[in-house]
């Protein structure tokens, strides 16, 4: 049985041949494949690590979530109720609450532990594309493709405040860690942010081009923003002077919304999926890549970090429909 | 008919067809003059031309004429009349009579030079033998077209498809005459038994180009979708509807829309190149739909062979990015139209599917010989029409079949690796015992309390009266000064401040209920809970026994009972002594069992609450560790380790 896929490996090659960088900081991550979990029956459209780092929730456009246990990849409960596909699913900060968001217009909020929905939010005019939580876990956001962004209250399961947020379907929706903060992004281009008490928005993010935005997330710091556009880019924002940091390319990213995380369990790194069926790394400070890891068989459109281990879980779409787990030997 | 130009000959042998004029040009009308520069208006008889003004025919009032007649043929011959257009069926006309006759890429309304190149008036017969026949061409509905269409009437007539800001004319969408009537737009509307309050044009009838993404976008759960419409796929991709947009913003790209429209208007055809015999449940309204279905009925979505996921990155990132590059998208758009069609297709089967599970009761017309075969292990039958199977028993066969199969060597992978989740929930179950043992230490100190000040309760009854001076006179100071009672807010004797404020209390505490509708049900408590049903809220009253005041009122106090209040020194230190006092005068230790015994109700209370507590917590995890890798998530989910030896992917840190 192998222990390492023949596709690190080649990784590895193709990171020993380019420049070297000499620092203390690791420069190959050195991910290997370790398990892949099979389950779905249709392409699985985002993973999320819990916040405790216990477990893995993923799903899938066969209208399911399914949770796995983080550590050895093992099965444990699956999620009913949604009648369309999921586009996206969180987690609460606590571990025990899951927000879902599919394309019959509603959210879901479940309870993780028995495995039932506790509410469903209506209020969207078509899909819904993307959701989160809050720090504090009180609230969800959610964005749309009916151009705007929600914000629910958990507790009553109604909606707080709608913000007419753009003239395209919304792709991503994210809080600052400290939650007084949204940046959403969206096809028409643009990214914006929010104050999230008042719903105002203070700030638009242009650069030259306006490509669809098609992911943005804040960094863990909550200082600058991490921006992924169909033109194969992905970029980090210094939000607060407008002025963009870092550009990262060399993967493949021109038709999927596809999920990118901060790495900061090891080094730090960049890690998105990408249409070409593999993992991209890249050093966050050199931008370049560090590793690409193989192993899917069709688009991967989900790439998340664990909360404290140097694990990494990717899932891919329809031709694929596993999730891959793989850990870094730090 | 009208227009605003004419042919340069006419054909036919009108009244005044041979132009004698020395410059060779036509002429026409009443009044013999060549002049084409003004409204025309022609007839469907003799197929001349008449000057609107000569004949006091506005061009506004030949809009609502269908069929025209000069005065001459209408004299010669009485069965031909004057039609007029219905209103409604003005623009469906027009929508249909583009569909027909090949489109003119010519300009507008207002050009008055006639086609040269034109040879409908040609090709037609004579005018009543072709009107005939253009009438049956058309549906019933509307009486039969005019006869010749020139070049200037056919732009009206294109005219007629609305060109606004929400809709091009030109795509599928805009040509579409009818609403579906299935869509969630169509069932709002009045004509479709709608409350009519969102307002808005059929779902398959907003505009490609140009109507709002949010307007377009067609739900899965109601009636097939057209080939023009997307749904997004699982997970996003960039659905195509998005592409035309910024095109059309930037206005410069009317030669890609032409592509778009000219190749959405191939793709049914090439659909209808496979038709397969189906019954007539699955007949949709749209025969652009039946055909795609036709063409593609018993596919499973799931075999790779038919994913065309690596094509399609071609398709959308080429028409999103018409702003952008507008030459290169333009050789894509032909082929990236059809996988578009056939990736509507699955979607559509996908939608046909359900809705042909959900209705099982339609009679199925297939002959035996097309059906699939059973998939019951050596089964040659075909199979049920809504099943893979051709009984029960095989179903059943070929179920039992997979589990002998797969589930053993599921089950030793799910063994290969240890569980985390179990150990997890070991430990918890660890700590909750632990927990629960604690909690019953308590509670059993908490009896041995209870039973206690019993005892001293009864021992403390058994003492003689006693008058002693001090403890009388010890409040006599205060009898000047007022005190307000606290709930009712009167002012009363200090002296009897507390019975006074102990009954007001409990007055008003009566009139508010506070209960839950489920009796208490412990083993091995005493009294806790007061319990006392209320029939009006159906409630068990849940305040402690010895204190709810609804329920249970103050015994009255005998003259001789004595207070029995054991007597403490510095607050902690009891003395061993008792009051003496009889209990009518006694304010120091006013209703002291019913205090100290409230207190010791309460800590059991809570012990209580803890250990139920924590018997919720257990059986949660024990749920969870009985559900585990049952038949069901064993089947039908794999963890597969590529690393047998280190399966645990926690550092060791952490283990």
């Amino acid at each position: 049985m192998a222990t390492k896929e023949s596709g690190d490996a080649r990784a590895q090659l193709a990171l020993s041949s380019s420049a070297s960088q000499s620092k203390e900081v690791p420069e190959n991550p050195n991910y290997a494949l370790r398990c892949t979990l099979v389950g779905h029956t249709e392409a699985v459209s985002s993973v999320k690590f819990s916040p405790n780092g216990e477990w893995l929730a993923s799903s899938s456009a066969d209208r399911l979530i399914i949770i796995w246990g983080a550590y050895d990849g093992k099965y444990e409960k699956t999620l009913y109720g949604h009648n369309l596909e999921i586009s996206d699913v969180a987690w609460s900060s606590d571990s025990s609450r899951l927000v879902s968001a599919s394309d019959d217009k509603t959210l879901k909020l479940w309870d993780v532990r028995s495995g039932k929905c506790l509410k469903t939010l209506k209020g969207h005019s078509n899909y819904v594309f993307c959701c989160n939580f809050n720090p504090p876990s009180n609230l969800i956001i959610s964005g749309s493709f009916d151009e705007t962004v929600k914000i629910w209250e958990v507790k009553t399961g109604k909606c707080l405040k709608t913000l007419s947020a753009h003239s395209d379907p919304v792709s991503a929706v994210h809080f600052n860690c400290s939650g007084s903060l949204i940046v959403s992004g969206s096809y028409d281009g643009l990214c914006r942010i929010w104050d999230a008490a008042s719903g105002q928005c203070l700030k638009t993010l242009v650069d030259d081009d306006n490509p669809p935005v098609s992911f943005v997330r804040f960094s863990p710091n909550g200082k600058y923003i991490l921006t992924a556009t169909l033109d194969n880019t992905l970029k980090l924002w210094d939000y607060s002077r407008g002025r963009c940091l870092k550009t990262y390319t060399g993967h493949k990213n021109e038709k999927y919304c596809i999920f990118a995380n901060f790495s900061v369990t090891g080094g730090k790194w960049i890690v998105s999926g990408s249409e070409d069926n593999l993992v991209y790394i890249w050093n966050l400070q050199t931008k370049e890549i560090v590793q690409k890891l193989q192993g899917h068989t069709d688009v991967v459109i989900s790439a998340a970090c664990h909360p404290t281990e140097n694990l990494i879980a990717s899932a891919a779409l329809e031709n694929d429909k596993t999730i891959k787990l793989w850990i870094s030997n730090h | 008919m009208e227009g605003d130009g004419s042919d340069p000959e006419p054909p036919d042998a009108g009244e005044d067809s041979k132009s004698e004029n020395g410059e060779n040009a036509p002429i026409y009308c009443i009044c013999r003059k060549p002049d084409i520069n003004c409204f025309m208006i022609g007839c469907d008889n003799c197929n001349e031309w008449f000057h609107g003004d000569c004949i006091r025919i506005t061009e506004k009032m030949a809009k609502a004429i269908r069929e025209w007649y000069c005065r001459e043929c209408r004299e010669k011959d009485p069965k031909l009349e004057i039609r007029y257009r219905h209103k409604k069926s003005r623009e469906r006309d027009g929508n249909e009579r583009d569909g027909s006759e090949p489109r003119d890429e010519g300009g507008g309304r207002k050009r008055p030079v006639p086609d040269p190149d034109l040879q409908r008036r040609a090709g037609s017969g004579t005018g009543v033998g072709a009107m005939l026949a253009r009438g049956s061409a058309s549906p019933h509905k509307s009486s039969p077209q005019p006869l010749v269409a020139t070049p200037s009437q056919h732009h009206q007539q294109q005219q007629q498809i609305k060109r606004s800001a929400r809709m091009c004319g030109e795509c599928e969408a805009c040509r579409r005459t009818e609403d579906c009537g299935h869509c969630d737009f169509c069932r709002d509307m009045k004509k479709f038994g709608g409350p009519n309050k969102i307002r808005q044009k059929c779902r398959l009838r907003q505009c490609q180009l140009r109507a709002r993404e949010s307007y377009k976008y067609f739900p899965s759960s109601l009636s097939p979708v057209t080939p023009s419409e997307s749904l997004p796929r699982p997970r996003r991709p960039l659905p195509s509807q998005q592409q035309p947009q910024p095109s059309q913003k930037l206005g410069r790209l009317r030669e890609d829309e032409g592509a778009v429209a000219s190749s959405a208007v191939k793709e049914p055809p090439e659909a209808t190149a496979t038709p397969e015999p189906l019954s007539d449940e699955d007949l949709p309204l749209d025969p652009d739909l039946y055909q795609d279905f036709c063409a593609g009925a018993f596919d499973d979505h799931g075999l790779p062979w038919m994913s065309d996921t690596e094509e399609s990155p071609f398709l959308d990132p080429a028409l999103r990015k018409r702003a952008v590059k507008v030459k290169h998208v333009k050789r894509r758009e032909k082929k990236s139209e059809k996988k578009k069609e056939e990736r509507y297709k699955r979607h559509r089967q996908k939608q046909k599917h359900k809705d042909k599970w959900k209705h099982p009761e339609r009679a199925d017309a297939k002959d035996p010989a097309s059906l699939p075969q059973c998939l019951g292990p050596g089964c040659v039958r075909p199979a049920q029409p809504s099943s893979k199977y051709c009984s029960d028993d095989c179903g059943m066969k070929l179920a039992a079949n997979r589990i002998y199969e797969i589930l053993p060597q599921r089950i030793q992978q799910w063994q290969q690796s240890p569980c985390i989740a179990e150990e997890h929930g070991k430990k918890l179950l660890e700590r909750i015992r632990r927990e629960q043992q604690s909690a019953r230490t308590r509670l059993q100190e908490m009896e041995r309390r209870f039973h206690e000040l019993e005892a001293i309760i009864l021992r403390a009854k058994q003492q003689a009266v006693r008058e002693d001076e001090e403890s009388n006179e010890g409040d006599s100071d205060d009898t000047d000064l007022q005190i307000f009672c606290v709930s009712c807010g009167h002012p009363i004797n200090p002296r009897v401040a507390l019975r006074h404020m102990e009954r007001c209390y409990a007055k008003y505490e009566s009139q508010t209920s506070f209960g839950s509708m489920y009796p208490t049900r412990i083993e091995g408590a005493t009294r806790l809970f007061c319990d006392v049903y209320n029939p009006q809220s159906k409630t068990y009253c849940k305040r402690l026994q010895v204190l709810c005041p609804e329920h249970s009122r103050d015994p009255k106090v005998p003259a001789d009972e004595v207070c029995g209040c054991p007597l403490v020194r510095d607050v902690f230190e009891l003395t061993g002594d008792f009051c003496r006092l009889p209990k009518r005068q006694c304010n120091r230790h006013y209703c002291w069992e019913k205090l100290r015994r409230a207190e010791v109700d309460l800590e059991r209370v809570r012990v209580w609450y803890k250990l139920d507590e924590l018997f919720e917590q257990e059986r949660n995890v024990r749920t969870a560790m009985t559900n585990r890798a049952g038949l069901l998530a064993l089947m039908l989910h794999q963890t597969i380790q590529h690393d047998p030896l280190t399966t645990d992917l926690r550092s060791s840190a952490d283990r």
